[in-house]
């Protein structure tokens, strides 16, 4: 595989990876803000106001904590790719792999 | 570099349009921040990427002409896209060459840059390849297809500016569908963003925010910017020593169809009627940079004294 090729995969694996860190950063705050809204009108009964409080952050927790793995997976992803393309650019170069 | 087709670099055809297409979407986000996929700007003769230097040069035209023709794309666009859909070997460069003499001369670059940008750039490379041009060079004449005019216009003015010596060598300028007064489509995209962004739901703001993040070259041609407003703040005046040519479609065969005048050639609306203006009508904008009737009319032009 040609040197430039390698430099373009290189380039299309860098934007996937920043394209996804930046989609689910984003609609991670989207969501979050969406998620409290239906707590907030319910938190207006003040019987159930304070359980209300414990399930939402119970709530937001998770909803972090699932993008949190997404964006973990995909920078474990990118570095994997970002290994194996070494590897070819080393072999492109005629330079044995480290 | 992707160069003309992505036949030399191993990248498949396919792979030169994509890049082509990301490089016009968000352009300056992959100078910035992702250079694997950012286009240099860079000239292109037969395919090959020209490197400025007389011996390189020399190789790649073999013989020579005094006459120089620079082709630019539009937005999203690479040099492959001149080519005939019918005659891929046959572009508007190939055919001037073979009718008129002009070494044509394929420019390819990242058309997401801001377009003021791109002019400064451009200036900077006719200098280098006039330095580099193995023989004297007596004529330039400048075709650009859509943003690629702005980026001419640009070029002048920056070259008249510091008196470049190769601005005193363009006798013609084409500039085929350029949106000079601006794109509607941009016009539109800008608005729906600034709603998107003014309605208070997250959903939409983030849409807004997606639609937002279009590179500054797209948005330059909201208004058909040439320079920067720092640099000049009134109307930029056209290269007085050369001669200016306007060339136009529209999407219906009747140019007063309201189509026509919604749409104008679908992207770009024509300019008003003059001297210099030719318009096509039921040519796209995508078709003015490979027609036949276009190429007669440029060839006319050139011919002309």
């Amino acid at each position: 595989m040609e040197l430039e090729t390698v430099r373009q995969i290189r380039g299309a694996k860098e934007l996937v990876e920043e394209a996804v860190d930046a989609a689910a950063a984003r609609i991670s705050e989207v969501q979050r803000v969406m998620t409290r809204k239906p707590y907030a009108v319910l938190a207006l009964v003040t019987p159930i106001a304070v359980p209300l409080r414990a399930i939402e952050e119970a709530h937001l927790h998770i909803v972090d904590g699932v993008y949190f793995a997404i964006r973990l997976g995909n920078r474990l992803a990118g570095l994997m790719a970002g290994y194996a393309l070494d590897r070819l650019e080393a072999r492109a170069r005629g330079k044995p792999a480290r | 570099m992707v160069d003309s087709r992505g036949k030399s670099s191993g990248f498949p055809a396919w792979g030169a349009t994509a890049t082509s297409i990301l490089n016009g979407c968000i352009g300056d986000c992959l100078t910035d921040r992702v250079r694997g996929l950012a286009i240099d700007m860079a000239f292109y003769g037969r395919g090959k990427r020209l490197t400025s230097t007389a011996d390189s040069l020399r190789a790649e035209w073999g013989v020579p002409t005094g006459k120089l023709c620079v082709l630019l794309d539009d937005l999203c666009c690479h040099e492959g896209f001149w080519n005939y859909p019918d005659d891929p070997a046959r572009s508007y460069g190939s055919a001037l060459r073979d009718d008129l003499g002009y070494t044509p001369l394929f420019l390819g670059d990242n058309t997401g840059l801001s377009i003021p940008y791109s002019g400064k750039s451009l200036d900077m490379l006719l200098e280098e390849l006039l330095l580099a041009c193995p023989e004297p060079v007596d004529e330039i004449i400048l075709v650009g297809h859509s943003m690629g005019g702005l980026v001419i216009r640009g070029a002048c003015h920056y070259g008249a500016e510091r008196d470049a010596p190769w601005v005193r060598l363009v006798s013609r300028a084409f500039y085929l569908g350029t949106p000079h007064e601006g794109a509607m489509l941009e016009k539109v995209a800008h608005l729906m963003t600034s709603v998107l962004r003014a309605v208070p739901h997250p959903v939409a703001a983030l849409v807004g925010d997606v639609a937002g993040r279009r590179s500054q070259g797209v948005k330059d041609l909201r208004d058909g910017t040439t320079v920067q407003a720092a640099d000049f703040s009134d109307a930029v005046p056209w290269l007085a020593s050369a001669q200016h040519y306007l060339i136009a479609g529209t999407v219906t065969e009747d140019p007063e169809h309201l189509a026509a005048r919604l749409f104008g050639d679908g992207l770009v609306h024509p300019p008003r009627a003059g001297d210099n203006v030719r318009l096509f009508p039921g040519l796209g904008h995508m078709d003015l940079a490979h027609d036949e009737a276009v190429y007669g009319q440029i060839r006319t032009w050139c011919a002309s004294t």
